[in-house]
This record gives structure tokens, C-alpha cells and sequence, in this order.
């Protein structure tokens, strides 16, 4: 090995390195420094995402359904530019509820009717007609309805038991169902990116089956900051990548930086059985071989109980279980053991000590 | 180091049998001692179950309070009590088998089918002695299918509901099975039915669920408190277990009287709530079992669980001998790698000195001449002896290899210096001991960034490793100038610190002229006695000063805070050494010189700059005072004229909400808009406030140059002394709680205006009004109040990060694997890199 290599080679980390424990520490040891705010806008008026802590958490959890997914639209070359198509695709996105297109409405609990006015500016913007809602509300359970003049609406409850309760459940339902636009996107903004100024779509709220169904959209251009959405549509490695990208980003906004391999690690860790599971009790550290390891980290005496009735056992690999026994750790210098060929063994031999002079056989 | 090697270690249940074969006494007295403080014969301090008081003698092995381990006992229960921990698993066995034939509820083609599942797995399996079962997954899902059989393939009887109620009842079709039915019908499970759910009957029969004898743990388990007045007080368990046995007895005696099925039923009942507790007090549906003093007693379950349980803080956490703790004090007199202990603690901490045939004569001098610094000797067969005047030539003629001389800390030994909260590896550093006058712990300040600790009064701990294996890590892996770098993203972790920075921004700003005695004094304080040139008019520049001490063959080039930083061939040339350059945005110097001459230098250099800093800074007098933060008439000009414009704007912004005229921004309603739009509006004050500090302050102001070098605080600091405090905020939002539509009744309802949601117009140095305090304590409530969640939730998440991901290292290649031996990453990082180096590297292109 020459010196140049010599060099290269002493950038490599150290085999036996914990590596993980440094992972942890290197995202856990910033995380005192992050914010706890749940809420934080870039912008007036632009998306709010959860982000600092609460996000970090969500995310290393790999909880189902995060608190406020998020979806970044690019488009094909063709209309990328194009602003007004741009906004046609961007005005059809923002799910609508009837209750949006409604000036006024009354509720008889007596006759068990509710009775709306329809905002015929509104409509127009949206290019429903009375008749689209009155075919998509006809459909409806339990409820009938019929039309006065154009624009009002006389809804008849005919379900079981005219209760006021019922009724109202019935007529919310109504009132919030989707008449418009993607389900779950409750919002979406347009951006321009400064390089190449082409135009974009962030939106609140996902739902990439839907989206990538729509015209013009890049498919393989889409973000979508919730893992499983993510990992239901392009795999697992597309999620590790969404999971470490948007840790990377939290991290980012606070002035922090870690390095990627840490990252890396966690992420890595998080999916490399094929399914995304959280560091917590109900993921990595809950799934265990060890019984030790999982009985010290928390719900010790399940472990113990379970471990009995299905006959464990602990083969003392990991670390938590040798701290326990007062054994050395099987990482870092732990690793390292004297190994010594049979025949050498033999050669040597005992030697007498007396008085500090050596006598040797 | 390691006596025995474990392979490893099985859970199983321990069987009635087994409980007899390990007693050595059968409890049956519920009491503990006689009138004569004596332990009852049969009682819960029988002295068969090993000693406790100092004087008795086990009666079982013989051996005294010390040396006997314990023996267990056991207790007869009349009527077998269901283990409430395994009362999930017994509803489980109970829905998975027939209730008259007491099989699992498979057809034989199913079960053939599951034993040939598991034995081609066993083929793929090399270990022959692998009790095969089917995954977890799948035993979950066939237990699953079993509950839904409804009539038994083996006898053909319809199976009945069975219902299950917290904590230990059982129904069969609505008609309850007590628990001696229980235990019948799973000792008649056969064993082959077991296996095929998971169940290894190796280990556990499940008839052991239902206990028929209880085992009672030795004394030395529950020892008992004599308190100062005599009395004593028996641990919780004993306490439990007199309560069992009293209920045992009660239940047998009327057995045998042939009292009343009810009665009967009714004991057996407290029995089973007895018992119950004493495994686990907590049990959900359980009544909590009390002292008489209504504290809660902590029971077998107890002891093992949570933070302060037997695993968390007995096992995984371990106490320590060879340690101290201080308060800490700064001195730069010390480099970053040393650390200054009080004589005091150098006296009495020791470390070993193996005697061995190469050293027998140095140990027999050091015991002759410097008797004093050596504590103990330690003999091969464990002994301790002090060394005395009378003793020592005995000592030094016995002297021979295998004893152990226990000598005093010295100046240049390795400890182990910690601080909590031990965030990451650089929380524990080893440094060298300089044994120093004086009762606290002595650091450099350039290491206080890694410890995350300052000398308003934190104390840290010291710890002295013992074994030459752990010397040498300390000695080749910890040494706190190693730790230059952070492996978290490779930047540097040693730097200087507030006033240094100050300091060295007088001494390398361009007009800074020293005379020569002052130049002599200050370079013989870091060592140089060599005198830079002078220049002409006989007086020695700050810069020449400094360039003395760095490192002669340096070129280096960078941008600073203030301007472009030189230095050429070791000669700082152009520029003023400031934060970006040895402070903590970014210490590209540091890191130069650590990449060229290793980390001895680099601590050196650190040592002189920040005493050339200190010194400079105590030459030109580092004071503070109330005139530094005088308002000027200017300066309050200012402050009203953007004040004014501000609420001016707000002012619009209020009547256009109130005209509805606002526009509400897109999904949000037009309070929600006016609210942003105003929140925007006064954090925008905030910014403008800045201009004119930023317009009428010079660096010539300590006030103002603090802020300005990056040394600590920021300009808006300044603002708050001198201007105004600004807006105030509660949760990320105008404070707007308290009255029903305003915060004090001092304004009207429904007031929007800024004052009325937090904005504080006045400045520390004006005073604030009582409103402004009132808002300005609801702003720090709420941060306060943040701060404190925060470290709560942020250690929570580390812990679980460890927990996690603290099985996983790199192998010999490159792959990272976890205890298991699964692969994680095929090469760590994708490129093998040690991302505490990756700066260096990437500083090189």
C-alpha cells in the first residue's frame, strides 16, 4: 500500500464501529435544539405543515397517517410553462363541499326537510350545474331530494328513526360531501421555481393515485411528504428516500446539519425488512430477537411473561443484553479477541516467577 | 476479563415439582418474628430461607448474612389461583381447544399440513437442536382461525362462547369454570398440540398457569428495616405474602369446617385477588393493594418495571467507584486536553500499578521514597493493606508480581470527564489531570461547547477507569483533542468562546499597536520569547503579535464576518480572526491547522490564541455599563417614527377587517387572514427596529460590539434594551386569552389593536407599563413553559433512537449488521466514510 493509499483509507470508518449509537446520537443531541412549535408557515398564506419535533417524531414513528400530508405537483415539459394551464389543472385539484356552494340553508327538524340556495357565482367558477349536484345528491342513503325553481334545493330525510340526531347526521353528510375536485386535497397553492421558471402545485392534503391520474402531471416528478401513501404507489425505496428527505429538510429549516449517512442509517434501519416500522415499541426496538433488550426498553414484564410461554431464548448478541449480564459489548473495541493457532498453544510455556529473576525451563 | 462464557439464556416457567424441589421450607406461619425478636420456625422469616441480621447463621447452608445466597420457600395453595400475567394466554388456549375432548380445534389434514410447513423450514436450518414453531405471524393468524371453529372435527361437540372478564373469570356458555376446571382441561392439551401453536412444553406446560404452589422468595429478596426507634418494618412482599398465607388458612380451615359453597367461593376470591397483587399491583381491573398508610404496595411487577425498576436503573445502569463530582470553573491557562482536579479529590482517588517483573524495582523505590502517594497495596489474594513506616520494608522485601500498588492521581494521568445530560460520545472526553490549588474542576473553555456547559454553577463528573484495557481506550480513542471534529457532520467541537472572540478582535484589527513591554509580556505568557519586527515607530502590531504563535508553514485563505481573512506562510497578513474563522461558525482555521498538524498542535494554538485573547481583552478593559445602552434622542426619534408607520399600517389593516373590505386569503376566513397579515406586520418592527441601532451605534460601543463579532446575543437584544421589546407571543400567536375578548379589563372588547394583543412598546430601559409586564410574562410563561416540554420530548425520542439502532456496527467489510447478523447497508454510508472526517476531504477540493 502506498501513501496516498494509506491516507485514503484512514477517512473510512473503523470496523466495530457502533455506527448506529452514533446515528442516534447525531439526530437525538440536535433534536434539544429544535423547536417544539407544531405549526410553521413559510409564508402568508402558503401551505402549513407540522414541522420541528412533532414532524421528526411522526416521522421516525412511521405513524399511518401523518398530520398534515402534503403533496408537490410538477408537469410534463409541454405545459410546465404555461401558467393558464397550470391554473385549469390547479382550480380542479381543491376538493369543493356542497356547504362551499351554498349561500343559505334552514333546517326543519319538525317536517324533517333542509332547504339551500345554491351561489350561482360560485357554480359558475367551478363549472357545476344544478342538475351535476342533483344527480350526485339523488344517489345519497336515506335522504330524498327535489328542486324548486333552479337554484333551491328542498332535501326530504327518509331514513329510520326521525330523530334530530339522525337527521342532523344525515344532513351534515350531505353538506360535506365532495362535489368537486380530488378527494383529500384540501388546498393547493401555485409556485413558480426560480431556475427554470417553470410552475408548480403544492397542495395540502395527498392522494397520489388520484393526482397521478390527472393529465400533464409528471409522474415521476411527484412528492408526497407521507411515507405510506408513498410506499403504497412506488415501493419501498422511493419511501426510505421521502423518510430521510424530509428528516434532512426539518433538520435543515432549523439551522442544524447532520451529516447524511446518519440519516442514511436510521432509514435504512426503518425499512430494510421490506415494510417501514418505527423506532419505537411497536417497531425496531419492540421486534427484538433478544428478550433482554426488549424488556429493558419498555413493557419489561410482557417480554418476560411471553418469553416464558414461548420457551425464548436470548442468545446475548445485542448490547442492552451484556450491559445487563455485566458482560463486555459485542461493538467497537468489544469486538476484538485474541486469537492464538492450536500449535502455538503449545509452545508456550510456563514460567516459574521467583523473586523477580525469571528461570525458564 | 470475563470468568464464563453464557451461550445463552432460556425463559421457562418453574413447575409445581420443581418449586417443591427448590424449597427448603414450607411456609404455613403468616408471621415473621416472636415476642422475643426471634424468626418463627415455618414463618416468613424462617431461617432456613437464609439471614439477614448479623449473628445468625443460615440454617440451611451455614453461612452468615454475607456469604449465604438464599433459599426459596414455597406456600400450598389449598385451591390452585390463576397467574393473572398469563390470563391472556389462557383464554387464548381455551378458545383454541375442544371443551369436552381438549384438542385443537384442526382437522388432521390441517395439522399435517402445518407440520410440514415447519419441517421444510427446518431443512433450510442447519441448527438441529431449534425447537421449531411457525413465525409469529402465522401462529397469529392460525390462532386467529381457530377461534372461529364452531364444532370440534375430533368429537364433533359444538363449541360454546367462551367469554373472558379482567381479571381472572372465565365463562363456558355463560356458566363460569372456576379455576381447578381451568387447570384440568390444560393439562389434558397434549403436548403436540402445543408445538403447533408456538408453545415449547419443554419449557412451559400450560397447566403451570394455574398455580397449586406458590414459591416465596428469600429474605435477602425482602429484607426487613430496623428503624432508629426498634421497630421493624418488613419489605412489601413480606407484607403481601402474610396476607396470602392468612387468606390460605382462612380458606382451609372453613373447607374443612364444610361451610357454604358461598363462603367458599368468597375466600377463594380474596385468595385469588391476593395473589394477583402480589405479582402485580397494578393489574387493570384490580383493586390496588395498600399499606396502611395508603401508599401503594410495590410488588414483584413493580420491582422490574419502568425507569426506576430493577432492569432500567439496577441493571442497564451500574454505580461506580474511582469517581468524583464538582462544580466547574474555567482557566485558560489549560489546554482543551486537561483538566485541573482539586488536591482535595487527587488525594483519594486512586489508579493501580500492576507490579510485574519490569517494574518491581520501581515499585520497590516508589514505596521507599514516596510513600505518601501510595494509598493501598493490594495482594494477590485480594487482601488491602496500608502502607505505614512501620510496615514498608516488610512490604518492599514481600513485594513480588501479582500485587497491585494503589497510588495517588498524578498530573498527566488519563480520567474520563462527563456531563448529563451525556447527549453523545463527546459528553464523556478523556483529559490529563494537572492537579491544581482550589476546591472545583478546572477546564479549558474552548471545551465547553461539547459538554454543553457553562460556570454559572454546573458540577460534572470524573471517573478514573481502572483496567489497562480501558486506559488505553481512553489514552487512543478519547482524548478530548481527537474530538476536534463531530461526527455528526464533522465540524468542530473545540473553539473559542465569547470573550476571546472580543478579545481577538481588538488584537487583530488593523490599528491595534502595542509598546514593547506589553509585547513581551504577553507572548512570554504563551511561551514565545522572541519578539516579532517592530514597525516604524517601534511598536508591535496586534497581528505580528498573534502570527507568533501560529504555526510557521500555514497559507490560508478565507472569508470572515468581517472581511477576507489572510494568512501567509504562518503571518496573519489581512483580516481579523473572528467567529467563521476559530468561533463556532464553522473554526476553518481550527480545522486547517488540526488537518496539517494533528490535534497536539491544534489544542496548543488554541491554548495561546485564547490567552493572547483573554490577555488583550483584560489590556483594553472589557467593561459593560448602564451608558452603554443610553438611548440617544436619535435613537428614540427612530424608534417612535417606526413604531408609528407600523401600527399606522395596522391601523388600515383593522379598518379594512372591519369594513370587510380585506380579502381573506384563499381557505382561511378573514380573521384568520387579518391575523396573519397584522403577525407579519409587527414581527416586521421587530427588523426595522434593527436599522437605526445598526445606523447610530459604532463597534466602539462594547454594547454594540458584542453582537457585532458574533461573541454572544444578537442585535436584537440590543433593540429590546434600547428600543422596544416588540410583540409578544403566545404559542405562535398574539396572546388573546383571558377575559372574554380581551386579555385584561383595561381594554375594551374585541380590541385588535397591537397593545391590547402583546406589543410592548416600551424598552427595558424605559420600564414597561403593568399591561406590557402582564403580556410580557404571559410571552415568557409560554417559552418557559416550551423549554421544558422540550427537553421531556427530545429525550424521549433519543432514547428510543438508542434503543433501536444500538445494536448496529460496521464489519471488517464495510457492511453495517445488527446483533442478528442482518445485513443494513452493504457499504456504511455507500462510500465507507467516516462522517466525522468528510470535512477534511471535502476542504481539500
Amino acid at each position: 500500500m502506498n501513501d496516498d493509499e494509506n491516507k485514503k483509507n484512514s477517512y473510512n470508518v473503523v470496523p466495530g464501529e457502533p455506527v448506529g449509537v452514533i446515528a442516534a446520537q447525531s439526530l437525538g443531541e440536535p433534536s434539544t435544539q429544535m423547536m417544539l412549535r407544531v405549526f410553521h408557515s413559510a409564508g402568508i398564506g402558503s401551505i402549513i405543515t407540522t414541522r420541528g419535533i412533532p414532524r421528526v417524531m411522526e416521522l421516525v414513528d412511521a405513524r399511518k397517517t401523518p398530520s398534515s400530508p402534503s403533496t408537490t405537483i410538477r408537469f410534463n415539459e409541454a405545459i410546465k410553462k404555461d401558467y393558464e394551464q397550470v391554473r385549469k389543472i390547479w382550480k380542479s385539484l381543491e376538493e369543493i363541499t356542497l356547504m362551499y356552494v351554498i349561500k343559505d340553508f334552514e333546517e326543519n327538524f319538525r317536517a324533517g326537510t333542509l332547504t339551500f340556495i345554491l351561489d350561482k357565482e360560485k357554480l359558475e367558477y367551478y363549472e357545476l350545474t344544478p342538475k351535476k349536484i342533483f344527480t350526485k345528491i339523488s344517489k345519497m342513503e336515506s335522504l330524498e331530494a327535489s328542486t324548486e325553481g333552479e337554484y333551491k334545493f328542498i332535501i326530504k330525510y327518509r331514513g329510520k328513526g326521525k330523530t334530530i340526531y339522525n337527521m342532523r347526521v344525515a344532513f351534515n353528510r350531505l353538506l360535506s360531501s365532495v362535489l368537486f375536485g380530488v378527494p383529500g386535497i384540501k388546498k393547493a397553492t401555485i409556485h413558480q421555481d426560480e431556475k427554470d421558471k417553470s410552475f408548480y402545485i403544492i397542495t395540502a392534503g395527498s392522494n397520489l393515485e388520484e393526482l397521478m391520474k390527472i393529465e400533464g402531471v409528471d409522474k415521476w416528478n411527484i412528492y408526497c411528504n407521507d411515507p405510506f401513501e408513498v410506499l403504497e404507489h412506488y415501493g419501498i425505496e422511493a419511501t426510505r428516500n421521502i423518510i430521510a428527505n424530509e428528516l434532512i429538510d426539518i433538520i435543515e429549516e432549523e439551522g442544524l446539519t447532520v451529516n447524511f449517512r446518519h440519516i442514511g442509517l436510521i432509514v435504512d434501519t426503518m425499512s430494510h425488512s421490506g415494510k417501514i416500522k418505527g423506532v419505537g415499541r411497536h417497531g425496531i426496538a419492540g421486534e427484538k430477537e433478544s428478550v433482554f433488550a426488549r424488556a429493558a426498553y419498555e413493557e419489561t414484564v410482557k417480554h418476560f411473561i411471553n418469553a416464558c410461554v414461548f420457551g425464548e431464548k436470548d442468545f446475548l448478541k445485542g448490547v442492552a443484553e451484556n450491559i445487563l449480564l455485566g458482560k463486555q459489548v459485542n461493538v467497537g473495541t468489544g469486538i476484538v479477541t485474541i486469537g492464538i493457532k492450536n500449535e502455538d498453544l503449545k509452545k508456550i510455556k510456563p514460567v516459574e516467577i521467583e523473586q523477580g529473576k525469571k528461570k525458564e525451563e | 476479563m470475563q470468568a464464563e462464557a453464557v451461550n445463552y439464556i432460556k425463559f421457562t416457567l418453574i413447575s409445581p415439582e420443581e418449586i417443591k424441589k427448590l424449597s427448603v421450607a414450607k411456609i404455613t406461619v403468616p408471621d415473621t418474628y416472636n415476642e422475643e425478636g426471634y424468626p418463627i420456625d415455618g414463618g416468613l422469616i424462617d431461617q432456613r430461607l437464609g439471614v439477614i441480621d448479623p449473628g445468625l447463621k443460615c440454617k440451611t447452608c451455614g453461612g452468615k448474612a454475607k456469604t449465604c445466597p438464599g433459599h426459596f420457600g414455597h406456600i400450598e395453595l389449598v385451591r390452585p389461583i390463576i397467574h393473572t400475567e398469563f390470563a391472556k394466554v389462557i383464554y387464548m388456549l381455551l378458545r383454541s381447544t375442544c371443551l369436552s375432548c381438549h384438542k385443537l380445534l384442526l382437522t388432521p389434514e390441517k395439522v399435517a399440513e402445518i407440520k410440514e410447513d415447519i419441517s421444510n423450514f427446518a431443512k433450510s436450518e442447519d441448527e438441529e437442536d431449534l425447537t421449531l414453531t411457525l413465525a409469529e405471524d402465522d401462529r397469529n393468524m392460525l390462532i386467529k382461525q381457530l377461534r372461529t371453529i364452531k364444532k370440534c372435527p375430533h368429537c364433533g361437540i359444538v363449541q360454546q362462547k367462551i367469554k373472558f372478564e379482567r381479571p381472572t373469570y372465565y365463562y363456558v356458555g355463560g356458566n363460569r369454570i372456576k379455576p381447578d376446571e381451568i387447570r384440568d382441561w390444560l393439562s389434558k392439551i397434549s403436548n403436540e398440540d402445543l408445538t403447533l401453536i408456538g408453545i415449547d412444553p419443554g419449557a412451559t406446560r400450560p397447566e403451570w398457569f394455574v398455580l397449586t404452589t406458590l414459591l416465596v422468595p428469600p429474605v435477602n429478596v425482602r429484607p426487613s428495616i430496623t428503624l432508629e426507634s426498634g421497630e421493624r418494618s418488613e419489605d412489601d412482599l413480606t407484607h403481601k405474602l402474610v396476607d396470602i398465607i392468612r387468606s390460605n388458612q382462612r380458606l382451609e380451615q372453613d373447607i374443612d369446617a364444610g361451610a357454604p359453597q358461598i363462603i367458599i367461593d368468597d375466600l377463594w376470591e380474596l385468595l385469588q385477588y391476593q395473589v394477583t397483587t402480589y405479582f402485580n399491583n397494578e393489574t387493570p381491573g384490580v383493586p390496588v393493594s395498600r399499606h396502611r398508610t395508603t401508599k401503594p404496595l410495590k410488588t414483584l411487577a413493580q420491582r422490574l418495571k419502568g425507569k426506576e425498576g430493577r432492569l432500567r436503573y439496577n441493571l442497564s445502569g451500574k454505580r461506580v467507584n474511582f469517581a468524583a463530582r464538582t462544580v466547574i470553573s474555567c482557566d485558560p491557562t489549560l489546554t482543551v486536553n486537561q483538566i485541573g482536579v482539586p488536591e482535595k479529590i487527587a488525594n483519594i482517588l486512586t489508579l493501580p500499578v500492576y507490579v510485574t517483573l519490569w517494574n518491581i524495582e520501581e515499585c520497590k523505590k516508589m514505596i521507599k521514597d514516596d510513600k505518601k502517594n501510595i494509598v493501598n497495596i493490594i495482594m494477590p489474594n485480594g487482601l488491602r493493606k496500608r502502607i505505614t513506616d512501620l510496615n514498608t520494608d516488610d512490604i518492599i522485601k514481600e513485594l513480588k508480581p501479582g500485587i497491585i500498588l494503589e497510588r495517588k492521581l498524578e498530573d498527566g494521568d488519563f480520567v474520563l470527564f462527563n456531563r448529563q445530560p451525556t447527549l453523545h460520545r463527546a459528553s464523556i472526553m478523556a483529559h490529563q489531570a494537572k492537579i491544581m490549588q482550589g476546591k472545583t474542576l478546572r477546564m479549558c473553555d474552548a471545551a465547553t461547547e461539547p459538554y454543553n456547559a457553562d460556570f454559572d454553577g454546573d458540577e460534572m463528573n470524573l471517573h478514573l477507569p481502572q483496567s489497562l484495557e480501558a486506559q488505553a481506550e481512553e489514552r487512543y480513542l478519547m482524548q478530548a483533542k481527537d474530538q476536534l471534529l463531530s461526527p455528526r457532520d464533522g465540524r468542530p467541537l473545540l473553539m473559542l468562546q465569547e470573550e476571546e472572540l472580543i478579545g481577538l478582535y481588538w488584537l487583530t484589527k488593523d490599528d491595534t499597536y502595542f509598546e514593547k513591554e506589553d509585547a513581551i509580556r504577553m507572548l512570554a505568557s504563551v511561551d514565545v520569547y522572541e519578539l516579532p519586527k517592530a514597525d516604524s515607530n517601534k511598536k508591535y502590531s496586534g497581528k505580528s503579535i498573534i502570527s507568533m504563535v501560529i504555526p510557521k508553514d500555514i497559507n490560508f485563505e478565507m472569508q470572515g464576518i468581517l472581511g477576507k481573512i489572510e494568512i501567509k506562510n504562518g503571518i496573519l497578513e489581512k483580516g481579523i480572526l473572528d467567529v467563521r474563522a476559530v468561533g463556532a461558525s464553522g473554526a476553518l482555521l481550527l480545522v486547517e491547522i488540526y488537518k496539517k498538524y494533528g490535534s497536539d498542535i491544534t489544542a496548543e494554538f488554541i491554548r495561546k490564541i485564547s490567552l493572547l485573547a483573554v490577555y488583550t481583552c483584560s489590556y483594553m478593559g472589557m467593561t459593560l455599563g448602564i451608558s452603554n445602552y443610553y438611548p440617544t434622542v436619535k435613537i428614540i426619534e427612530e424608534r417612535e417614527k417606526i413604531i408609528n408607520e407600523v401600527f399606522d399600517k395596522t391601523n388600515k389593516l383593522l379598518e379594512a377587517y372591519k369594513n370587510k373590505t380585506l380579502n381573506p386569503l384563499l381557505n382561511y376566513t378573514r380573521k384568520e387572514t387579518y391575523e396573519m397579515l397584522v403577525l407579519a406586520q409587527l414581527d416586521e418592527a421587530r427588523i426595522m427596529l434593527e436599522e437605526p441601532i445598526k445606523k447610530y451605534y459604532t463597534v466602539d460601543n462594547k454594547a454594540y460590539l458584542i453582537p457585532t463579532v458574533k461573541a454572544r446575543g444578537g442585535i436584537s437584544n440590543l433593540v429590546q434594551i434600547t428600543m422596544a421589546l416588540g410583540q409578544q407571543s403566545v404559542r405562535g400567536e398574539r396572546p388573546s386569552r383571558g377575559y372574554k375578548g380581551r386579555i385584561l379589563p383595561y381594554f375594551r372588547k374585541n380590541d385588535k389593536s397591537p397593545q391590547a394583543r402583546g406589543f410592548i412598546k416600551s424598552s427595558f430601559f424605559d420600564g414597561l407599563t403593568p399591561i406590557e409586564l402582564y403580556m410580557h410574562a404571559m410571552g415568557g410563561r409560554d417559552s418557559t413553559m416550551g423549554k421544558s416540554l422540550l427537553t421531556a420530548v427530545s429525550g424521549y425520542l433519543q432514547r428510543r433512537l438508542i434503543h433501536a439502532l444500538q445494536d448496529l456496527y460496521v464489519i471488517d467489510d464495510f457492511s453495517v449488521r445488527d446483533a442478528s447478523g442482518s445485513l443494513i447497508e452493504t457499504i456504511y454510508g455507500g462510500d465507507k466514510l467516516d462522517p466525522t472526517k468528510v470535512k477534511l476531504i471535502e476542504n481539500k477540493k
